[in-house]
């Protein structure tokens, strides 16, 4: 099933209702569908893969559906790069055209069909590249459907249901974001530049129910509440939150500034077209209340596998297959073994009731002197000091021990953090051999654009010399 | 009858499922029994 059977089931079923907008600006399903096929008709001269090189708008759904309806694939690039990277990004997806806000206004095509090759790649996505140069992730038209078939129900939505979309269009979840909206009938609010005051006035504007954010956007977010107890999102039933590992005390004072939020925590892949596992509303409610340290611990929990999905843990690594599953690479072949499991590269574990733990990549697991340890618990007892807003925590490399454990730390608003009693808060609560040997105090992490720690650049730095 | 749009229709003897794209008339059957909505499953929208 192509993707564009997605909207025209949507602009059948409730064309009236707005895809993308404000209450003041804004485009219907309707109108939606006429765009994807005014831009599939301008593209059937010359089929080639649909580049988009801008922040979130009306653009990307008319985009991604468009190319959909063409039968070619969308390309979403990190606007953030400088040209001439983003240029090399475009040069190695030719033959490629560049989507133009002026397709929006080409005239639609209504007796316009879309093929039905369900093997055809629909997006290309280039990964973010923590540790290595990007590379693009394919997802065929039927992984991705499966992906919203198994998890979203048609027109689900009520009419007043309205999605903050702050995630920006070239990273997986931006790309599900439109798909899963579509399908349920939600109405889109696009957010292209986020800034958590920004994203509060909207939230409260907008009349946002739904939201999903990466886990520095509700840190940030966090910090912008406390400081202003007048900045809420009242209409806000449902935030879901991944990309990227979510602190304990973070997901803890999320939890007690939204008491009447429902949380979903989404682990997923770019590779698995988006959500693999869910950690649902009541788990993370049971859990916070829980007065067992082991029931509480399930709020660090990525939940259980979505409808579809697989998954087991071999050797400490996450394994996932399933329809939705790629894990194919421009260029490169399938990288999923005989029996269709993919490597996520992820370390974890599962409990006895089936819930999933991420540790961490497994690239990131420190080794220090033969002994394995994973940053996520340091950071978390670095993250439980008042002065800390931010930390990471990578191997550095060592002579005596091969590595040591290297800390980056960022300190609260108005706060200043000293080292060496920072290495003693954290000394006391794991031992010797979690306290980090280097810890510097800076005054922000760097991140990749869709808000991952970019550890590759921490461990650089603090390898230096001196 | 009408079948509905966004509806899945199941099996009960064989288990396959259609996912109605387009509404129209008819009554769909497998197995030589009419076919029944299968219900949705609630999942917490994780996007």
């Amino acid at each position: 099933m192509n993707i564009a059977m997605l909207l025209e089931m949507a602009a059948d079923g409730f064309g009236d209702r707005i895809a993308m907008g404000g209450h003041d600006r804004s485009v219907t399903y309707a109108e939606l569908r006429w765009q994807a096929t005014a831009i599939a008709a301008a593209l059937a001269a010359e089929p080639q893969t649909v580049a988009l090189d801008g922040e979130l708008s009306a653009l990307v759904p008319a985009a991604l559906f468009g190319s959909a309806w063409a039968g070619v694939p969308y390309a979403p690039l990190n606007y953030r790069l400088p040209p001439a990277s983003r240029e090399e990004l475009v040069r190695r997806l030719a033959p490629v055209t560049v989507a133009e806000e002026a397709w929006l206004a080409l005239p639609p095509d209504p007796g316009r069909t879309f093929p039905d090759d369900p093997e055809l790649p629909a997006v290309l996505l280039y990964t973010s590249g923590t540790t290595a140069e990007p590379k693009a992730a394919a997802l065929r038209h039927d992984q991705l459907t499966a992906y919203i078939l198994n998890t979203v129900e048609f027109a689900a939505a009520a009419e007043d249901e309205a999605v903050l979309v702050a995630v920006p269009p070239f990273h997986v979840a931006g790309v599900a974001a439109v798909l899963s909206s579509t399908y349920a009938g939600r109405r889109m609010v696009p957010l292209p530049h986020f800034a958590p005051e920004a994203w509060l006035r909207l939230a409260r504007d907008e009349r946002v129910t739904h939201a999903f954010l990466v886990p520095t956007m509700l840190a940030r977010i966090i910090a912008a509440m406390e400081a202003d107890p007048a900045l809420r999102a009242p209409s806000l039933r449902h935030l879901a939150y991944g990309g990227a590992r979510m602190p304990m005390p973070v997901i803890e004072r999320a939890l007690e500034l939204f008491p009447d939020t429902a949380f979903a925590n989404a682990y997923g892949l770019t590779e698995t077209s988006s959500t693999v596992c869910v950690l649902g509303p009541d788990d993370h409610r049971a859990a916070l209340a829980a007065g067992d340290p082991a029931a509480r611990s399930r709020l660090g929990s990525v939940g259980r596998p979505v409808p579809g999905v697989e998954l087991r843990v071999v050797d400490g690594e996450i394994q996932v297959r399933g329809d939705q599953v790629s894990g194919d690479y421009l260029g490169n072949g399938p990288q999923r073994d005989k029996e269709e499991w993919l490597r996520t590269g992820d370390r974890g574990r599962i409990d006895e009731d089936g819930y999933v733990f991420v540790d961490g990549r497994a690239d990131d697991t420190i080794i220090r002197g033969g002994e394995n340890l994973a940053p996520a618990e340091i950071e978390d007892t670095l993250l439980r000091h008042p002065s800390v807003a931010a930390a990471a925590v990578v191997g550095v490399p060592d002579e005596e021990w091969g590595e040591r454990i290297g800390a980056m730390v960022v300190p609260r608003d108005g706060d200043t953090i000293d080292a060496e009693e920072l290495r003693g808060f954290v000394l006391a609560r794991l031992g010797t051999l979690k306290t980090p040997e280097v810890l510097v105090v800076v005054t922000e992490l760097p991140h990749t654009p869709t808000g991952k720690v970019l550890r590759r650049a921490v461990r650089a730095d603090l390898s230096q010399p001196g | 009858m009408s079948n509905l749009l966004g509806k899945r229709y199941q099996c009960a003897a064989c288990g396959a499922t259609v996912l109605i794209t387009k509404a129209g008339d008819g009554q769909l059957t497998c197995h030589g029994e009419a076919m029944e909505v299968a219900q949705a499953k609630p999942l917490p929208s994780s996007d």
